[in-house]
């Protein structure tokens, strides 16, 4: 499903080039949970959002469902972000002016799905989550955790190919986390979506089936998570 | 404290220096605006004043109250002021006369050459007039130098014109239209600008009454030269007189069935603002337009303040975490909006200085727009200081007083968190401000575009005639040069590219009216009276006049033949004209026969209805020669013309002027008021964009998170543009709808002045929503497109 060949990525400032990434060369395939760990400022984040095509790499070539996108033009990622791709924060980033229902229903809004096939996903979501009762409330009236369900909700509303989540659980207590991971979890294998994390927490990461782990902006390890 | 202050409040603004340019150039636009319109205010405010005893100055004028309405003259008939002398001794102290005259005057040097030839408003005015109103003699009094026959006064500019130096021209004389000299008297201080008594030559009453005019004695004969002032007793009421004159009115005017006619008085200090009388200078200026400019001014103050209000509540958020330490420091509410004061303090003081600047650059341009010598000098008008001090304080005190409380008003625990949001409550408050603000600049616009409408529409409105290419060339009509009329006719006709010519009183069209009683068909006096155009009988083919009915009448030096108006005729109740042809009108107490009937034609300005018209030859009342010309060949036509009749009246004066030039000085109110439409809607709107641009910037930067997200949520940038530019086309919208019905309560009130006017159509509406619309949606997308295509990852970084 992607696939990274020799990714760099470097800032130059004063002629002297801060490199992020260097060769970074990796396969991803459909249905796996990646989870992209490493010490602050070792390139996950910056990694996550060039898989997310919010960044583009400087060097390398970037195939994502057979496709280059290292230089796609905009309408072509809109359509990507719009069908395949999910985006889960750390920081939630729901927008605060909007309920809970209407968070939701932005990006299917953007889908241009129709209104009854949107209510019936919407509703499908909420009672997926348990957050029915809450859907007429705004961000700011939920706990952490909660808002990181609605983001979820959010990321799934189109039914994407893939997640991408940067620190999720970040900004969450113990148990909400777990909580969240457990769904990760079971979206991976009962929906076969294929999520890519980055995370801090040894202990998420044994969420997902595979680990790579990131310093200076290298892959020192891949490995695959032994389920016990 | 305060210089800490203006330390921070100087910090905060060179920070923000992109809402401190908006805010100081939409203030400046403002202030500079109300500068302008103060001082020209102030200079109108300032005519006619500083006469000793001013509150106790009036003078008489006449009315005339007919079936037709009520009319009011400035002059009075000339033995009214010896009557109001006699019979009000009780109440009045001094009444005098002044009449204005003007004609050739001419100076010889000593060696008897003709030094200067001028034509000159010439006064007749008695001594009493000048002890009345204390005007500054530099030589002579107004007993020793006005009470003889053939003595003037001369105005210390007239006398330097006319002699070089005033100092020398006591004694020394001045030829008058050719027929008699005056002995210099006495020498006034120049009269000011800011007068209704443009005073440059005084000739003494007395020589005035030694012509002998049988008008004298006439009261039915008011003209509207003939002013007359008293100075009321001390201590008296001026309803003590006021009381008296209806039956002075009885007393001395003719009983009559169709009018009643009335003297009444008018204080001093109305005199330069009442438009139904004139004055000698011409200048009035209706108190209810200077009150429209204020409130123009009010209005331009008001948008540009609106900006300013929204731009600092929209910024208050990034000042919370400020607001919340300085409050846990133990800082008063009361000590946070004096510092949020000095802040706008110190933005209006520069933007007032930037005014200046503005109000010197415009000041030309309002000048020749009025025609009127206005200047901004603090120096020699402190008040205008004054003005500008308090116009600041104002400014800093609408602006910012509500910004001020919004900011010290945060709770500093919720602030120091940076958890305040902008939208809470400032957001409705700012979309009402924004609503008001357009509000104003559309009605401004639909104001803009009907004025611009009706004036093009009286511009290409057929007036009955055809006024191009006509010149009034003006002739004297004493038995001497009517003799050389012929002459001056033969020579003129003869000049190639001269089509025809016609010596008549006035054009079809003209502000000079006489209205007169006549008698239709030997039947009883009319019931109305008839406006009368004397001319030869190739009027009609010169101004292009068509007939209805008949023909023009033929060459004749005296009342014979008539034609008369439709107008005329419907009043009289004839139904079929050619009834009309062949029946007497007797007029002047002679009897002519209508021979034709002219088309309908405006013989006034559009303002007014046709009236009707009775046009006749008397060949000893014509003032002018009209030229009908090739167009083309005008410019070398008009020398010749004037060469031509110096020769024929070397002792006179030339002048001419236009038939189409006059007309449109009928529209001149119209004209400045239409570019004055155009020049502050034109400010308005600039202001309130600028406003918008500001508010967009704002929103843009505050939604960026937001954007971001919808970005990633699969949003296109022409998705986002659309969203942020959504809620303020909406605003617009609605201020549309708040406009519309009080813009056309406005121009209807203002399209009914005139009986000749467009009809209200929905186009100007509709046009003012498209461009105010337009131009919105241009402002606000250069913006929010920057915003969406703005990059995402900044803002989607950890907070």
């Amino acid at each position: 499903m992607i696939e990274l060949k020799n990714i760099e990525k470097y800032y130059s400032s004063k002629g002297i080039k801060h490199y992020v990434l260097r060769h970074v060369t990796t396969t991803i395939k459909q249905g796996e949970f990646v989870s992209i760990m490493g010490p602050s400022g070792a390139g996950k984040s910056t990694l996550l959002n060039i898989l997310g095509m919010l960044e583009e790499p400087t060097y390398g070539t970037y195939e994502f469902m057979e496709e280059d996108v290292t230089r796609l033009n905009e309408r072509k990622r809109i359509e990507l972000y719009r069908n395949h791709i999910g985006f889960v924060f750390q920081a939630y980033h729901l927008i605060d002016e909007m309920t809970v229902y209407e968070n939701i229903e932005a990006p299917l809004l953007y889908k241009k799905v129709g209104g009854a096939e949107r209510a019936s996903r919407i509703a499908d979501l909420l009672d997926r989550f348990n957050m029915v009762a809450k859907k007429d409330l705004f961000p700011n009236q939920l706990s952490g955790g909660q808002q990181q369900l609605v983001g979820i909700a959010r990321a799934l509303a189109a039914q994407p190919s893939i997640i991408l989540a940067d620190e999720p659980t970040g900004n969450l207590q113990s148990t909400q986390a777990e909580e969240i991971m457990q769904l990760f979890q079971k979206l991976n294998k009962e929906d076969g979506i294929t999520i890519i994390q980055v995370t801090h927490a040894e202990k998420n990461a044994q969420y997902g089936n595979r680990i790579l782990n990131i310093a200076d902006g290298v892959i020192k390890d891949d490995f695959l998570v032994t389920t016990t | 404290m305060l210089k800490l202050n203006l330390k921070i409040a100087w910090r905060n603004l060179w920070k923000n220096k992109g809402y401190t340019f908006i805010n100081v150039l939409g203030l400046s636009i403002g202030m500079a605006s109300c500068i302008l319109i103060f001082i020209f205010i102030r200079y109108q405010m300032s005519f006619d004043e500083g006469f000793k005893n001013e509150d106790r100055i009036y003078r008489i004028t006449t009315n005339w109250t007919t079936a037709d309405g009520f009319e009011e003259s400035q002059g009075v008939p000339k033995p009214a002021p010896a009557a109001l002398r006699n019979d009000f001794k009780k109440q009045i102290e001094k009444v005098g006369s002044i009449r204005q005259d003007g004609g050739i005057i001419k100076v010889k040097d000593d060696a008897g050459k003709e030094r200067v030839k001028v034509l000159e408003d010439v006064f007749y005015a008695e001594p009493e007039f000048f002890q009345i109103m204390n005007f500054d003699w530099l030589q002579g009094n107004p007993i020793q130098s006005l009470s003889q026959p053939n003595t003037v006064v001369l105005s210390k500019d007239m006398a330097t014109k006319l002699f070089g130096d005033w100092n020398k021209a006591v004694g020394k004389t001045i030829n008058y239209q050719n027929r008699e000299d005056f002995t210099v008297t006495g020498i006034l201080q120049e009269i000011p600008e800011n007068s209704s008594f443009p005073l440059g030559i005084v000739v003494s009453y007395q020589t005035f009454k030694n012509y002998n005019d049988p008008s004298f004695k006439e009261w039915g004969n008011t003209s509207s030269n003939d002013e007359c002032y008293f100075l009321l007793k001390k201590g008296t009421s001026i309803d003590e007189v006021r009381g008296a004159l209806p039956k002075f009115s009885e007393k001395y005017f003719q009983k009559d069935l169709i009018s009643k006619e009335q003297i009444s008085t008018q204080a001093l200090s109305d005199i330069h603002y009442n438009e139904n009388l004139g004055n000698f200078a011409n200048k009035t200026m209706p108190v209810k337009e200077l009150y429209g400019l204020a409130i123009i001014g009010a209005f331009l103050l008001l948008t540009a303040c609106i900006n300013f209000i929204n731009l600092a509540t929209a910024q208050a958020v990034s000042r919370s975490k400020e607001v919340g330490v300085r409050k846990v420091m133990g800082s008063l509410r009361k000590q946070l909006v004096f510092q949020f004061l000095t802040e706008t303090l110190t933005i209006s003081v520069f933007a007032l200085l930037v005014a200046c600047v503005l109000t010197e650059v415009a000041l030309p341009g309002m000048k020749s727009l009025f025609q009127d010598n206005i200047s901004f000098s603090i120096i020699s008008h402190p008040i205008i200081l004054v003005f500008m001090v308090g116009l600041v304080l104002i400014v800093s005190f609408l602006a910012g007083f509500y910004p001020a409380m919004v900011m010290s008003g945060f709770s500093p625990a919720l602030a120091i968190k940076n958890k305040v949001k902008a939208n809470a409550g400032g957001l409705s408050l700012r979309k009402v401000l924004v609503v008001v603000q357009f509000s104003i600049t559309v009605i401004l616009i639909i104001g803009t575009l009907v004025v611009l409408k009706q004036m093009n529409y009286m511009r290409e409105k057929p007036l009955g005639f055809n006024p191009s290419a006509i010149a009034m060339v003006s002739v004297r009509n004493d038995s001497l040069s009517v003799l050389k009329y012929q002459i001056l006719n033969d020579r003129i006709s003869k000049i190639p590219g001269v089509l025809t010519t016609s010596f008549c009183r006035n054009p079809p069209s003209s502000e000079n009216n006489n209205e007169s009683i006549f008698r239709y068909n030997g039947a009883e006096k009319a019931k109305f009276q008839a406006n009368t155009k004397l001319a030869d009988e190739n009027y009609f083919k010169t101004f292009g006049l068509s007939l209805v009915a008949g023909k023009g009448f033929a060459k004749s030096d005296t009342l014979r033949e008539i034609v008369v108006n439709e107008t005329l005729l419907k009043k009289l109740n004839v139904v079929d004209f050619n009834d009309a042809l062949g029946k007497k009108i007797t007029i002047w107490g002679k009897t002519g026969t209508v021979v034709g009937v002219v088309k309908d034609f405006n013989n006034l300005s559009l303002h007014e209805p046709i009236s009707p018209i009775i046009i006749t030859s008397i060949k000893e009342n014509y003032k002018n020669l009209a030229v009908k010309m090739d167009s083309k060949q005008i410019l070398s036509i008009m020398p010749q013309i004037e060469k031509i009749w110096n020769d024929t009246f070397p002792e006179n004066f030339y002048s001419a002027s236009f038939v189409d030039d006059d007309i449109s000085k009928y529209y001149e109110t119209e004209r400045v008021m239409g570019v004055l439409f155009k020049v502050f809607a034109g400010v308005i709107i600039f202001i309130s964009f600028i406003g918008l641009f500001g508010l967009i910037s704002f929103v843009a930067t505050q939604r960026t998170k937001e954007v971001a997200i919808r970005k990633v949520l699969g949003a296109s940038t022409l998705e986002l543009v659309k969203m942020l530019n959504g809620s303020f086309l909406l605003m617009v919208f609605i201020a549309n709808l708040v406009a519309w019905p009080l813009a056309y309560l406005f121009v209807s009130k203002w399209l009914s002045t005139f009986t000749y006017r467009i009809d209200l159509s929905i186009w100007p509406f509709v046009l003012a929503m498209v461009i105010s619309m337009l131009i919105t949606l241009i402002t606000v997308s250069f913006r929010s497109f920057k915003a969406a295509k703005a990059n995402t990852i900044d803002a989607l970084k950890y907070e």
